[in-house]
């Protein structure tokens, strides 16, 4: 049983993640290959955080686990929330149904978090309207460039007005229009108290909107503390303490 | 409930916009057409010939419309990862499942009663012949569609999109020869082996035999609808037993 201390700690974190492990058997020989080797990870309510690697780092894994989209080998991951009708997540690259419409494709998601129809109407509007995609509500998603794809990616994270929020890459794809937006939504979301986790290789982006961070390797962190004290000493470069980190 | 609905009414929306569906239903419609120049050249036989082909035509394309979308329908999911969207929120693979294979029922619901209508159409028009039991017969081709709609869907949660075609296309012709293997059961009288094979094979593969009245409709021959009845109750429950095997196998995948 946990300490009072520990379980202070435990309801205060909207991820709570311990020595997580996954294993997965690859090719037709069934090779294993470990691709989380214990990572624990918490993140606070309220916190915006940056989970940084380079690629196969084990980022998306964890947050794959996080959801549920894999079993976890060993270890747990919860959410802090009451189920996943409070989280929103953006997968990378993230491809959606052809021949929906981005209002009918928003309008399945809603539907997928039983919203009522008023609130379904109103979300689906107000959200069209946060990622800029207002007057291509009603194109089909196969005629939407990779930037708007995108877009209505995070629209979708963000149909349920979520307490958790999972974007993996979320700046991919954009022009720098669309990332000076994409980080004002994240910016808006962490002022609203909530919790946003998100993954990104441009660190400026991480420097500027995370309160903590935690940075991965080989399906381990390597390193895990607040933005401030990761940029002590390095007058705002984010890039040199990380690759610091992961080339050590 | 409602995110099976959901998920239903977005599996009909994109099937139906899918042009390959609507290429596949105008050959359809082609065939019937066609058929005219079968019944103009059969003697005193315009409207049997008209319906027999037509009924062929209609069964036909339904089936490659059924097996091929149903084997690529929970694969394209997993393979354009648009699983990650539905799983990442409150939805079981047990309503997905469920969502997917009523979204195509309503799929082909709407191409068989067009391909049905317009057989019906010009079967009246043809020959003055066209009854409701033509209807009827075509009703009854959708049932043994869904029960092969099934078994590809549960071949697309265990293999390949290819092979799954392949072995929805043989549930449907393994159900239609299926009285055959009953007859086999006679025919191993003394062999307590080949008797058990045979009543395994039988109530493993669904007897779709048992509903296909489409000979005696073209021959206006009575039909015993109080049988048809109760093979179709065996036929739905089928379908349940297979898409529940389905799902205890799609709740295993890993995204």
């Amino acid at each position: 049983m946990a300490e009072p201390a520990q379980r202070d700690d435990a309801e205060r974190l909207a991820l709570d993640i311990r020595d997580l492990h996954k294993t997965v058997a690859v090719g037709f020989r069934r090779r294993k290959v470990e691709i989380l080797k214990g990572v624990s990870l918490g993140v606070r309510r309220g916190d915006v955080f940056g989970l940084l690697g380079p690629n196969g780092a084990g980022k998306t894994t964890t947050v794959k686990v996080a959801l549920g989209l894999m079993r976890p080998t060993s270890g747990e991951a919860r959410l802090g929330v009451d189920s996943l009708g409070d989280v929103g997540y953006l997968p990378e690259n993230p491809y959606f149904y052809d021949y929906l419409t981005g209002r009918e494709f928003l309008d399945l998601c809603a539907r997928l978090f039983s919203l009522a129809a008023a609130t379904r109407v109103e979300r689906i509007e107000s959200s069209l309207h946060d990622v800029g995609l207002d007057d291509a509500g009603a194109v089909q998603l196969r005629k939407y460039s990779k930037g708007m794809l995108q877009r209505i990616g995070i629209a979708q994270a963000l149909i349920n007005d979520p307490s958790l929020v999972l974007l993996d890459e979320p700046m991919t794809g954009l022009d720098p229009i669309g990332r000076v937006e994409v980080k004002e939504i994240i910016r808006r979301l962490g002022e609203r108290g909530k919790t946003v986790l998100f993954n990104s290789h441009i660190l400026s982006d991480v420097a500027a909107l995370c309160g903590h961070i935690a940075i991965m390797r080989g399906g381990i962190i390597i390193w895990q503390g607040s933005v401030d004290e990761a940029l002590a000493g390095r007058d705002g470069d984010l890039e040199s303490f990380f690759v610091d980190k992961v080339t050590s | 409930m409602s995110r099976v609905v959901a998920i239903a009414r977005n599996t009909f929306r994109e099937t139906i916009r899918d042009r390959i569906l609507g290429v596949i239903v105008l050959f359809a419609l082609l065939m019937i057409v066609g058929s005219l120049w079968l019944a103009s050249i059969s003697l005193e036989q315009e409207g049997r010939m008209m319906k027999d082909f037509g009924l062929v035509a209609v069964s036909g394309f339904g089936l490659i419309v059924a097996v091929f979308v149903a084997a690529s329908l929970v694969r394209k999911e997993v393979e354009k990862r648009t699983v990650f969207v539905l799983f990442s929120k409150p939805v079981g693979r047990g309503e997905f499942i469920c969502g997917k294979f009523l979204g195509l029922c309503l799929t082909m619901a709407v191409v068989m009663a067009g391909m049905g209508v317009f057989l019906f159409g010009v079967s009246w028009w043809v020959a003055r012949e066209a009854t409701p039991a033509l209807l009827l017969a075509v009703v009854l081709v959708y049932l043994q569609l869904v029960v092969v709609m099934a078994a590809t869907v549960f071949f697309s949660t265990v293999t390949s999109t290819v092979l799954a075609t392949v072995l929805g296309i043989c549930t449907y012709f393994m159900g239609v020869l299926s009285h055959n293997v009953l007859n086999l059961t006679d025919v191993a009288q003394n062999d307590p082996v080949l008797k058990g094979v045979a009543w395994a094979l039988f109530v493993l593969i669904p007897n779709l035999s048992a509903i296909d009245v489409r000979g005696d409709i073209v021959n206006s021959a009575a039909v015993d609808w109080a049988a048809v009845g109760a093979w179709s109750g065996y036929l739905l429950a089928y379908t349940v037993v297979v898409l529940l095997a389905a799902t205890a196998v799609f709740r295993r995948r890993e995204f």
